[in-house]
């Protein structure tokens, strides 16, 4: 049968995901913070290098949500 | 270009023989004990773990769009087409809040398609048809520019162009087509699973070589933005503006930030994006793949800028002009004149392979939500598992032939155009999809509304756009209170305002709820064992 995912996690928790999660999609949201073409990263301009920046920040900021999301396998559960 | 490059087609026609190859062995992989069950067709068997599911989403929502339209906008507007990025980069944050919750509820639930989820949750076949038939219409177009995509490489490479005859033009794309419908009709959703495995390998392959090589043939970056900069800042002859900017400009910001953001807020509720979520075999999959699948937007962020780099090449700009000023060739031709032809070969196949996987899983997306939210509830409400598949496999070839008759008969530009219209018209079903995962407040009939606002809204501004020398259908951004936006977002607006002013006068004056078959503890459900058959629901649905 169905087996439940506990899915009781502290405020905290969820207070702190949801907080990363803003910070993530805000990032690139915010258009003004980065369409300036300096400071430029060797040749890159701000603007792109800014932005490709922001793409492992986001997998780093999911990654870290996924861990503090995660449960554990609960008692009797298999592979 | 009109000459035929040997090595390059060979090696393109030799990656195409290796994946219809692949896609019909799929059917043996992961053998399952019933293979005529949607579960296994349409969702090949719910049990890809983490591996598989990060190529099959890579796979499924990286599409010729990537590879061939980025790219062309960047070429052509500059940072403009950028959005894409920033798009790619907040749709995972997104995903990660809401795609468990619906991976849960359709697994508790066994549903295979979003139009399922909404039906049941709302008791209102009404809806669940809305947003199947907002789902079907949205994908048509989107497989259609698949095919531009293959098209175009098909033109760099010398067949199907310059050819009076229209049946010989087509026909290779008509080839590629028939044999990729074969594959999917047989295997499911297993083939452009197994498929995505040489896409990505040539996609990798091929951006990896080129960001390391082409830069240093043309000089550098410090080159390669110098040469845009300059061209972007030329005025262009038909709108008397200059081409575009290497850096947005203070009146864009809106429609860039309004693209990205609807843009990011659609791709998970189009169906094909929902099929690769419902795949997964444990609830932790998705997560973990929103922080894997990142790696993807990184390519895309440098396959945007393949747009600099082919604008840097002379001899592109001048092939582009040859062909009557299609921006879409600008990374084809880019290969062409950088590569020798037998890496062009490679670039080119990754293109054509990588058209193909979403165009499998569009089709069977669209097949999936026809099956249980159409034949089940208006024609067959008893069909069993055998049939369902049976008719899903048939609407899959339907889906394909329309997509293949909207890329025929459509000029190519109109159906990038009809694509972003598609972005608007499935952003309409995001209240009745993801807003419904978290509470029951919206009424079922006061949803209706707001997606028949929405819709009218979104359909009758994208008409009123002109762009691109079109009068009409022409740009997927308009004016709304003086800042240029993006369509859907002013739709989705006004589709909310609408819902949330007609729930409570609906309730007012006493119009029911529907029946919701879903209980909470189904959105955080982790399932080990998939549910065998969807059962009917027992109350009549409304």
């Amino acid at each position: 049968m169905a087996r439940r995912a506990p899915s009781g996690k502290s405020p905290a928790t969820w207070g702190t995901v949801t907080l990363l999660m803003a910070v993530a999609i805000i990032g690139t949201l915010w258009v003004p913070v980065y369409a300036r073409s300096l400071p430029k990263l060797s040749d890159f301009p701000f603007f792109y290098w800014y932005q490709l920046i922001w793409v492992p920040l986001t997998a780093v900021i999911c990654w870290v949500c996924y861990l503090l999301l995660r449960t554990k396998p609960t008692r009797g559960a298999r592979k | 270009m009109s000459h035929l490059n040997a090595v390059t087609f060979v090696i393109v026609v030799a990656s195409f023989l290796t994946v219809t190859i692949v896609g019909f062995a799929s059917a043996r992989w992961r053998p399952a004990e019933d293979p005529m069950h949607l579960n296994e067709w349409g969702l090949g068997g719910r049990g890809f773990g983490t591996f598989v599911s990060w190529f099959l989403l890579g796979g499924d929502i990286y599409t010729a769009y990537t590879f061939i339209a980025v790219p062309a906008l960047v070429y052509a507007g500059g940072a403009a087409g950028f959005y894409a990025l920033s798009y790619t980069i907040m749709v995972f944050p997104i995903v990660f809040i809401f795609a468990p919750r619906l991976w849960s509820v359709a697994r508790a639930r066994g549903y295979v398609s979003p139009g399922e989820f909404v039906r049941g949750r709302h008791g209102s076949q009404g809806l669940g048809l809305a947003v199947a038939a907002t789902g079907i219409l949205a994908t048509m177009p989107y497989i259609a520019l698949q095919l531009v995509g293959i098209e175009s490489v098909l033109t760099v490479v010398g067949i199907g162009s310059n050819t009076g005859n229209a049946l010989v033009r087509d026909l290779p794309l008509i080839i590629a087509f028939a044999v990729v419908a074969a594959y999917t009709y047989l295997a499911g959703l297993r083939a452009p699973a197994l498929i995505a495995f040489v896409k990505d390998i040539l996609i990798y392959l091929t951006v990896i070589v080129a960001i390391a090589y082409i830069p240093g043939r043309l000089g550098g970056w410090g080159h390669i933005f110098s040469v845009s900069s300059a061209h972007l800042k030329t005025v262009n002859p038909a709108t008397g503006k200059p081409f575009g900017s290497i850096v947005v400009l203070p009146a864009g910001e809106w429609a860039y930030a309004s693209l990205a953001l609807g843009s990011a807020l659609a791709l998970f509720v189009y169906p094909h994006a929902v099929t690769g979520v419902f795949a997964a075999r444990r609830r932790d999959v998705i997560r973990r793949n929103a922080a894997m699948l990142p790696a993807y937007s990184l390519v895309l962020g440098l396959i945007a800028l393949f747009g600099y780099m082919a604008r840097a090449v002379p001899a592109v700009n001048a092939d582009v002009k040859a062909d009557g000023g299609n921006p879409q060739l600008s990374v084809p031709l880019l290969f062409a004149h950088m590569f020798p032809s037998w890496f062009a070969g490679v670039g080119d196949a990754a293109i054509v392979i990588g058209a193909l996987v979403p165009a499998a899983v569009m089709s069977i997306a669209a097949a999936n939500l026809f099956t249980r939210t159409i034949y089940r509830e208006l024609i067959s409400p008893y069909a069993t598992p055998a049939q369902e598949t049976r008719v899903a496999r048939l609407a899959s070839l339907v889906m394909k032939v329309g997509a293949l008759g909207f890329a025929l008969e459509l000029n190519k530009t109109f159906s990038i155009n009809l694509q972003l219209l598609g972005g608007i018209w499935i952003l309409q079903t995001f209240p009745a999809v993801v807003v419904s995962l978290y509470t029951r407040w919206f009424h079922r009939y006061a949803l209706i509304a707001g997606w028949a606002a929405g819709m009218t809204y979104g359909t009758v501004q994208a008409y009123r756009t002109s762009g691109g020398g079109q009068a009409h259908f022409g740009a997927s951004a308009a004016p709304v209170f003086g800042h240029v936006t993006y369509i859907a977002i002013a739709a989705l607006i006004v589709n909310l305002v609408v819902t949330a002013a007609l729930t409570p006068l609906f309730r007012t004056i006493g119009l029911q709820d529907g029946y919701d078959e879903t209980r909470p503890a189904d959105y955080t459900a982790d399932p080990v064992t998939v549910p065998a058959a969807a059962p009917r629901p027992k109350a009549p649905a409304m």
